[in-house]
């Protein structure tokens, strides 16, 4: 039974964003329509500003409305670090932790053959090119931990060899706070894989 | 009802909503199968990590339909860990099962050759002619199951026995038919000897130019059954 095509419009786009089914989508067309309307009209025009002039950047390829992002412009970054992370929501994680003042470079994906993803569509081409044109010191791969992440990382060291920079990847192990004992196998064999050296003075002796 | 645990590999996993996924499984027992494994992405789910590809799985699903729905899965026996070329070669087998079984088409014998394969392309001793040699033989096996065996010791037409220094042409449905001339330009890649041919028939591929003539030959007799669209993961290894 519908009373309003208008409002049978709205919950419909509503819908489209991530986890928003129809109940959930009708509460937020209700809410904005009897207590919010001054909200819901920012959010519209947020929406259609966004929509209409966020595109990517040209160095970085992450989301800007101008040709360089607010990163990429930054006069205080590093500019011989490079990190190369799969999605835009990687690069404010690394951000946030306030360790990194270096530059990014963002792939928006992964290599996926089966999903018939190739190193042109996740940008690689522009990558080498920018890293020849560069003068990058260091290279921090921030790939995830799946085989996918693996491969990307594989193949992008590859594809820059012949470069002179060194080449990192972030280091997989333990989560801070973490009980060894309820840690899944794996993370607890790369971490023993990956151990870090603290004191090396000799049994010997 | 539920049902025993059951060895399986993943093979491809998709997005399904905000916190689930589709998982392509490849099972000893049903072939290729698709479920649906609810919440798998959520932080404390216990089969994070567990779905990946090329990690040796038990796993258990329930449902009716085509789609079921997985209840569970854990790694059974050591996990494998696949880095740099030899995770491409993997997810090159992978495309090619997705690419030629039909779901629930079982093949035992193949789930077999695909755990040895893995166990033997993630040993870091083995040479990488070894693991290329490896890759062609699986595709040997891949073709059998599906029902394109090649008949690698006998001449298609007469059905004599093929000879080690013999030239064969290859003819995607008929089979090796002896080449007695010298082969023209543009025939010539359809041309293999015999000694690689044999070698190849008996899985020894030791030999650099019978590598080279298996890979040829496989390429020729895979072709037909991909199609026209290019297999993905090969392109992969085309770098630098």
């Amino acid at each position: 039974m519908t009373f309003s095509p208008l409002l049978d419009q709205l919950i419909q786009g509503l819908r489209c964003l991530p986890g928003v089914g129809p109940k959930s989508a009708q509460r937020m067309a209700f809410h904005l329509l009897e207590r919010d309307r001054d909200g819901g009209k920012h959010l519209a025009d947020a929406l259609l500003q966004a929509l209409e002039h966020v595109g990517h950047c040209r160095l970085c390829r992450t989301f800007s409305e101008d040709e360089l992002c607010l990163l990429c412009r930054h006069q205080g970054r590093e500019l011989h670090k490079l990190c190369i992370v799969e999605t835009p929501a990687d690069l404010l994680a690394i951000e946030q932790t306030g360790t990194y003042r270096g530059r990014y470079f963002v792939l928006l994906g992964h290599l996926s053959p089966l999903d018939g993803i190739g190193p042109e569509d996740i940008g690689l081409p522009a990558l080498q090119q920018r890293i020849t044109q560069e003068a990058i010191q260091e290279i921090i791969l921030a790939m995830s931990t799946t085989v996918e992440g693996e491969a990307t990382a594989h193949y992008i060291t590859e594809m820059i060899k012949g470069v002179k920079t060194s080449i990192s990847r972030i280091a997989h192990g333990i989560p801070l706070g973490g009980d060894l004992e309820y840690i899944d196998s794996r993370t607890l064999a790369h971490a023993f894989e990956s151990r870090l050296l603290l004191s090396s003075s000799s049994v010997a002796e | 009802m539920m049902q025993a645990m059951q060895a399986c590999f993943v093979l491809h996993t998709r997005d399904y909503r905000d916190s689930s996924l589709l998982v392509d499984l490849f099972t000893c027992d049903q072939g290729i199968m698709r479920v649906i494994a609810n919440g798998a992405k959520r932080p404390r789910s216990p089969m994070r990590g567990v779905l990946q590809p090329f990690l040796p799985l038990l796993a258990h699903w329930s449902g009716k339909g085509e789609l079921q729905t997985l209840r569970g899965a854990e790694i059974h026996g050591t996990p494998y860990y696949l880095q740099g070329a030899t995770l491409l070669s993997c997810f090159y087998l992978n495309e090619l099962l997705v690419r030629l079984l039909h779901h629930y088409d079982p093949h035992p014998g193949l789930f077999r050759a695909y755990h040895q394969t893995l166990a033997f392309l993630q040993n870091k001793q083995h040479s990488a002619a070894d693991k290329e040699g490896r890759l062609r033989l699986f595709e040997k096996v891949l073709l059998q199951e599906i029902g394109y065996a090649l008949q690698l010791d006998q001449e298609a037409h007469s059905g004599s026995a093929i000879l080690a220094d013999c030239n064969y042409r290859f003819s995607p449905e008929i089979g090796l038919v002896l080449q007695a001339q010298r082969p023209s330009q543009d025939l010539a890649r359809w041309v293999f000897s015999g000694k690689s041919l044999l070698a190849l028939h008996q899985s020894e591929l030791d030999d650099a130019d019978c590598l080279r003539d298996a890979k040829r030959l496989m390429r020729l007799a895979l072709a037909p059954l991909l199609g026209d669209k290019p297999m993905r993961s090969r392109e992969l290894f085309v770098v630098g």
